[in-house]
């Protein structure tokens, strides 16, 4: 039995897995560890942590495991499967498609898309140019987290941030730390809001999403592999910045989403969209508001009161707990729907 | 009669026998030529286009000439597959079968085997100077392989055919 059969025999077990998606980009042994996991446990699988010559770790909703080599979940990290240097440069050769020259510009920025919207972050050695950093070597750790799309994760949500008065939405910025479901959340947002609300009798807007890092449409050959709604144009691979802009100038849309602002040149072109009569749907890492207003270029957005509501994400309740909703114009809770 | 049919039937197949072997000499070089033609192609594809591997396999396969395109289409249908294989052992598995039927020797299954070992896991520059050196061996070889042509083409040619006629003349 190949690598390819041992994918399709188990193809019905779960469907991050079954889409090919996440299992042909580990090397075959690390496949068939991962493979022989009991279904609960891979149906709450977040991340797979491989670290060159540590053991192999699984993030779970609930907490870390240990993989051993017989594919049975551990508590004790001696009885882990140790990853090897053969097993991290196969993992290496698998993630890039064998085409690492291709992702020079991934590799700076310090991860990969995978396709369905998965991501490897990767770190390694630096190699600098000019003191900025020009790719990465001697790679030796990644952490592939698995994308979810969950259905209806969004509709506790949707009343809070859907204007009743005018039919759009309020300028919106999901708030959270990493691993708290801030893109499922948000693609689920986009995917109601697009398609309609018929429960809200909400009839959809046209949306413009820039997928900056192909996690929330997980395009393929530009078309979206994921469902976010009949009325959304997807800018994908596109800088925020610049997809802002493009996206207000020629597709005319009446909300804007994109995900993980945080660099002033975002800030900029969010401003120029909130002046153009166009609602915005973004997100951004942090665990609370006043977190979120200690970083210089986000504080004077806050300031500025011009986002409506802040919705701030956690885990008190697992992955995508909306820990409160804020009022952005008089920094008030305006009631939280778990 | 038959022993004039029987003559003319050693001749002919001492003849083909040297043609055969004559062709292999002369196919090695145009086999070699257009090895490095590909290996040019698929240089600028990764570093021009900055193409996928599997996707620069197979604009090679549909460009190059045909004798060599089965390497790379292969090699490119492999990666494609959803075994969730390297490109080194696609490679390796394309280069295995394309080495029985080619007319390449050890010398030149040698270069191409330590190019697959290399192929797509490192940065642009790096990829170029692996195929640029394996374009250089091949060249090497193929100047070689043409000396090689030269020298036993017409000499199997010839032989195959005397050969037969020496035998015939043993015989009789």
């Amino acid at each position: 039995m190949n690598g390819a059969d041992f994918i399709n025999c188990r193809a019905n077990r779960n469907s991050v897995w079954v889409g090919n998606e996440i299992l042909p980009v580990l090397p075959v042994n690390i496949r068939y560890m991962i493979s022989a996991l009991p279904g609960p446990i891979l149906d709450s699988v977040e991340e797979i942590r491989i670290r060159q010559g540590k053991p192999l770790v699984l993030g779970l909703s609930l907490g870390d495991i240990f993989v051993s080599q017989e594919g049975k979940p551990t508590r004790q990290a001696v009885e882990a499967y140790h990853v090897t240097a053969v097993d991290m440069e196969n993992l290496i050769d698998l993630i890039s498609g064998s085409s690492l020259y291709a992702l020079e510009e991934e590799l700076r920025t310090g991860f990969i898309t995978l396709p369905g919207g998965h991501r490897a972050g990767i770190t390694g050695r630096a190699v600098l140019d000019g003191g900025k950093v020009r790719t990465l070597k001697n790679l030796s750790c990644c952490n592939l987290r698995v994308s979810r799309e969950v259905a209806g994760a969004a509709s506790g949500l949707l009343p809070h941030i859907v204007n009743k008065r005018n039919g759009g939405i309020y300028h919106t910025i999901l708030v959270s730390p990493p691993r708290c479901g801030k893109t499922t959340i948000l693609r689920d947002i986009i995917r109601q809001i697009s398609s309609g609300v018929p429960d809200l009798l909400y009839p959809g807007l046209t949306v413009g999403l820039v997928d900056e890092r192909s996690e929330i449409a997980g395009c393929y050959k530009g078309v979206p592999q994921r469902d976010v709604g009949i009325r959304t144009d997807v800018l994908d691979g596109c800088p925020k910045a610049e997809g802002m802009m493009m996206l207000l100038r020629s597709m005319g849309p009446q909300v804007i989403a994109a995900d993980e602002i945080g660099r002033r040149e975002d800030v900029d072109a969010m401003e120029e969209v909130l002046n153009a009569g166009v609602k915005i749907l973004l997100t951004a890492h942090g665990s609370s508001l006043a977190e979120l207003a200690e970083r210089p270029v986000l504080s004077r957005l806050i300031r500025s009161k011009m986002i409506e509501r802040y919705v701030i994400l956690g885990r008190s309740r697992g992955a995508g707990t909306v820990e409160n909703i804020v009022d952005g114009k008089t920094f008030r809770a305006v009631g939280v729907r778990k | 009669m038959i022993k004039l049919l029987g003559a003319a039937m050693v001749v002919a197949s001492s003849g083909i026998g040297g043609m055969t072997m004559a062709g292999r000499y002369s196919r090695r070089p145009r086999e070699l030529k257009s090895l490095g033609y590909a290996l040019q192609m698929l240089e600028t594809e990764i570093s021009y286009g900055a193409n996928h591997m599997k996707v620069a396999l197979e604009q090679v396969a549909d460009r190059c000439d045909q004798a060599v395109a089965p390497l790379f289409g292969r090699a490119a249908a492999e990666l494609s597959s959803a075994a969730g294989i390297t490109a080194a052992a696609a490679w390796e598995n394309s280069l295995c079968a394309y080495y029985r039927e080619s007319a390449l020797n050890s010398q030149d299954l040698i270069i191409l085997r330590s190019l697959g070992s290399s192929l797509g896991i490192s940065d642009r520059a790096d990829q170029i100077k692996h195929l640029n050196l394996a374009m250089e061996q091949i060249k090497s070889e193929n100047a070689k392989a043409e000396d090689e042509a030269a020298r036993n083409v017409k000499l199997w040619n010839h032989l195959g055919f005397l050969g037969g006629l020496l035998i015939v003349l043993i015989l009789y």
